[in-house]
């Protein structure tokens, strides 16, 4: 009970707080461990705990944001699938004595007791994204000996804590968006067994389904970041430095995602020809390619490859028509018709909110505006095909 | 002070499980969450209870309690049986399934309901991926996507289920309602799946099936065969869809059709409204009782074929729906499943393509009223082509559209490569269409021949017949 009293204490003195914590960088500072009451404890052996703060990873306050513990290394990514405008905070622990080893082209493999955070949070106004804060869930993938296991946390109302909810649920959450339209997401908390539909791949046919990580992949963390009060670094090299990521060549060497802060904030008017396409299939191997790739379990049947490394134009869907997409057609035939996005039924699916057509088929409720103009542009950009009568 | 209450929340919330569940271990389990309830009174477990199942854990769900349903379809063990009351169970999100062995359990088909109406994703209803999985004696409805989806799978069994959308004809219903999917061993028995927008009871990419005695009403196709191997279709009822019980491979698909056995069945007054919004099946002429497209190794015997307007069965090329062949390419090396003995067309690169329909057996089907009012409003325009070489006369039992080989009235010639067999079928009539030769000239006149409908007389498939499929 000693460390949730001094985690409860912690909660409710401004002090605890340390250095001007941001969801964007929070530094590591040194009281957080102190705060905690120790290090991280992760037991692979025990059935997982019922609240999330048995885990000692982090300190959250819904006024000054995380603080770390120790070994705990928070990350971004140059473009983030979209869950309905929640802003998320990710982070790896890696247990003292291991790190995680570098992988080129798929996630970086996690050591056994290693674990992927992601916390999914809302601001009340997205144009103030640092105040009124309310931590809806974390999701947890602990790395077992047998894989990686998913485990969905949901933060009571008091956001004092979380506990374990296998059930997940569908809550209505309200926010003012960064346009200063008032927006009501119908969102998504998966149930447990609902993390495998994003997060399960498998190579062949006969292959056991593996549960993967989606975003912890070296195209991804490519970028600089500002980490506050310790200064700004490339994630990569930061993890290095810190010792939780071995293998890591220099990442100098390393292709990156596209940024889509920009796009984000300014729209995509200013891009070049040769940024919209690296920023658009960005987005789509972020946004889709769980599913819409050769080794993924549900989008395979679609033969629609989105993965940042298909250069089958077929499979990335020009011209070509849909598997089984139903009334997700919208009446259009060919998932993309080049130059044409308003009869491309990519677009259509990745715009519309009618619950029956729209894609991703998990974690989106309303639409993507700045990500649905980036696709718009980028079939418009595309030289005009007329796939009838091709 | 916020510790206890979170800790008590913890309990609460967490697990709340443990009360239904036991390990059964070969024993009957306590029930003792059942048996205190207040409704103990009324027995809502009158088919099927933990004591009755001999898995190696049970749960018991109780009447109508979605949220429990929810929480041990996320937290139970492999090999875990999951027995519902009756009631209806109003779901807001997908019953996501990942364990192996799982089976799902209601007391019979409208005993148990689970009701996705109120779901705000566009998630599956039931949505399983785990080996030797059963589903049994429940309904399901409104799914937002797909009633019972079940994929990559080994093991699958679907028996009494119901599959429905409460509003008929609504282009906004979901797209399959019992659907298997790239897996294998399924069986798919007493069941019914009605108003998919799509198909009703949905076979795709699949190895080893048998589907038996299912009744399917009220959809765009009644029952696909999709790309699947080795499926045997029999004791089935299509009924009021667009389109009966139907075969075929799509383009680019890594599983190549073949094997497939359509006997015994009744297909009958397939003369539904196409509201489809979209895909292959929005091209499905109303009236359309079997056709076998991009197929090859399929016999179609012994069924009995009433009252489909437009007609009974059509044998055509998978170049009807994409008359692209580069799309049909496929690398031998992604391929699943036997293909050497095929002879299936190779591109000089190598590539394997299956628009070919081929090698197909039609034989002792009976054929009463069908054809009398072909769609001429198909996308495909097939109707349209049917009404106006027709007219007033019955459109024949069974049409070849004849593509990719020979076909010469004026010879007259008629080489019959792709081997298709009807000269069994004594019970109907006889059409090859030559639908190139029809593109290109509107007054190429149809190859009526009389039974046995030489050169197409041949009555076994190449290859010797299709095995019955043998589920292990």
């Amino acid at each position: 009970m000693r460390r949730f009293a001094l985690l409860a204490l912690c909660l409710l003195s401004p002090a605890c707080g340390g250095g001007p914590a941001t969801p964007d960088g929070p530094p590591v500072p040194p009281d957080a461990n102190t705060a905690l009451g120790g290090p991280v404890v992760v037991d692979v052996n025990a059935p997982p705990p019922t609240l999330l703060s048995a885990y000692k990873f982090f300190l959250w306050d819904p006024a000054t944001g995380f603080q770390f513990n120790d070994r705990v290394v928070p990350y971004e990514l140059n473009t983030a699938l979209f869950s309905d405008y929640a802003l998320k905070q990710r982070a790896i622990y890696i247990p003292p004595g291991t790190t995680a080893k570098f992988v080129d082209e798929d996630a970086f493999d996690l050591p056994i007791g290693g674990v992927a955070i992601k916390n999914f949070y809302f601001a009340a106004d997205l144009r103030s994204p640092k105040t009124n804060l309310q931590l809806i869930e974390t999701r947890l993938m602990v790395r077992h000996a047998d894989g990686l296991h998913a485990l969905p946390y949901i933060w009571s109302a008091d956001q004092r804590d979380a506990v374990l909810s296998p059930a997940g649920e569908v809550r209505a959450i309200s926010f003012i968006d960064y346009s200063g339209t008032l927006q009501t997401s119908n969102y998504l908390i998966p149930e447990r067994n609902q993390c495998a539909t994003c997060h399960g791949r498998q190579t062949a046919p006969s292959a056991p389904v593996e549960t993967i990580l989606v975003g912890l992949k070296a195209r991804h963390l490519n970028r600089v970041t500002d980490y506050g009060e310790l200064g700004k670094f490339n994630e990569i090299s930061h993890m290095t430095d810190l010792g939780v990521l071995s293998g890591a060549p220099d990442p100098s060497t390393l292709s990156a995602a596209f940024d889509f802060r920009p796009i984000e904030a300014n729209g995509v008017a200013s891009l070049s020809e040769a940024d919209l396409d690296v920023a658009a299939r960005s987005y789509l191997d972020i946004n889709c390619a769980h599913c819409h790739n050769p080794n993924a379990i549900q989008g395979i049947t679609s033969q629609l490859f989105l993965n940042h490394d298909n250069n089958d134009g077929f499979h990335l869907g020009i011209c070509k028509r849909p598997g089984s997409a139903g009334q997700g057609t919208g009446g259009f035939t060919f998932d993309i018709e080049p130059g044409d996005p308003d009869t491309s039924i990519l677009y259509f699916r990745t715009h519309t909110t009618d619950v029956g057509a729209m894609m991703p088929l998990l974690g989106r409720s309303i639409t993507h505006t700045r990500g649905t103009e980036l696709l718009r542009a980028w079939i418009a950009a595309q030289p005009r095909i007329d796939c009838a009568t091709e | 002070m916020h510790l206890t209450k979170l800790t008590t929340l913890g309990l609460a919330l967490g697990f709340g499980l443990a009360a239904g569940c036991g390990d059964n271990g070969g024993k009957a389990s306590p029930d003792a969450a059942v048996d205190a309830s207040p409704d103990a009174a009324t027995n809502t477990f009158p088919t099927v209870d933990c004591k009755k199942v001999t898995s190696a854990h049970c749960v018991q769900i109780a009447s109508a309690d979605a949220s429990g349903l929810q929480t041990a379809a996320n937290s139970i063990d492999d090999n875990t049986t999951i027995v519902l009351a009756t009631g209806t169970y109003k779901m807001t999100n997908s019953l996501t399934l990942r364990n192996k062995g799982v089976h799902l359990i209601g007391q019979g088909i409208d005993m148990s309901t689970l009701d996705f109406g109120s779901a705000t994703a566009q998630g599956n209803g039931v949505d399983s991926v785990g080996d030797d999985f059963l589903i049994q004696d429940l309904t399901v409805r409104d799914s937002k996507k797909d009633g019972i989806r079940v994929e990559a799978s080994t093991g699958v069994v679907f028996r009494r289920i119901r599959a429905t959308w409460t509003t008929p004809s609504s282009p906004t219903n979901g797209a399959y309602g019992i659907y298997p999917v790239k897996s294998s061993n399924v069986l798919v028995e007493d069941s019914r799946a009605e108003n998919a927008a799509d198909a009703g009871l949905y076979v795709g990419q699949c190895q080893h099936v048998i589907v038996r005695n299912n009744v399917v009403t009220g959809n765009v196709a009644g029952l696909e065969i999709e790309n699947t191997q080795y499926a045997d279709v029999y004791g089935n009822t299509a009924e009021d869809n667009t389109g009966g019980i139907v075969v075929f491979d799509l383009p680019g698909n890594p599983v190549v059709g073949r094997d497939t056995r359509i006997r015994n069945n009744t297909i009958k007054n397939n003369n539904h409204v196409n509201f489809a919004a979209g895909g292959t099946v929005a091209s499905i002429p109303v009236g359309t009782g079997t056709f076998a497209m991009a197929s090859r190794r399929v016999e179609i015997t012994g069924n009995t074929y009433a009252g489909n307007n437009t007609g009974d069965i059509a044998l055509i090329s998978g170049l009807a729906i994409e008359s692209d062949t580069t799309k049909w390419e496929l690398d031998p090396a992604t391929i699943s499943g036997k293909i050497d003995d095929l002879g299936l067309l190779t591109t000089p690169a190598g590539k394997i393509m299956n628009f070919r329909g081929e090698n197909i057996l039609v034989a002792n089907n009976t054929h009463t009223g069908s054809g009398t009012k072909p769609d001429a409003h198909d996308l495909l325009q097939l109707g349209l082509l049917l009404a106006v070489k027709y007219g007033s006369t019955p459109v024949d039992s069974v049409l070849y559209d004849a593509i990719g080989e020979d076909f010469d009235v004026k010879t007259p010639h008629y080489s019959n490569d792709n081997h298709m067999c009807v000269g069994g079928n004594t019970g109907g009539t006889f059409a090859a269409l030559g639908l190139i030769q029809q593109m290109m000239d509107p007054a190429t006149p149809l190859y009526r021949p009389a039974s046995p409908f030489v050169p197409y007389d041949c009555t076994e498939l190449n290859g010797g017949p299709v095995a019955e499929v043998v589920l292990p």
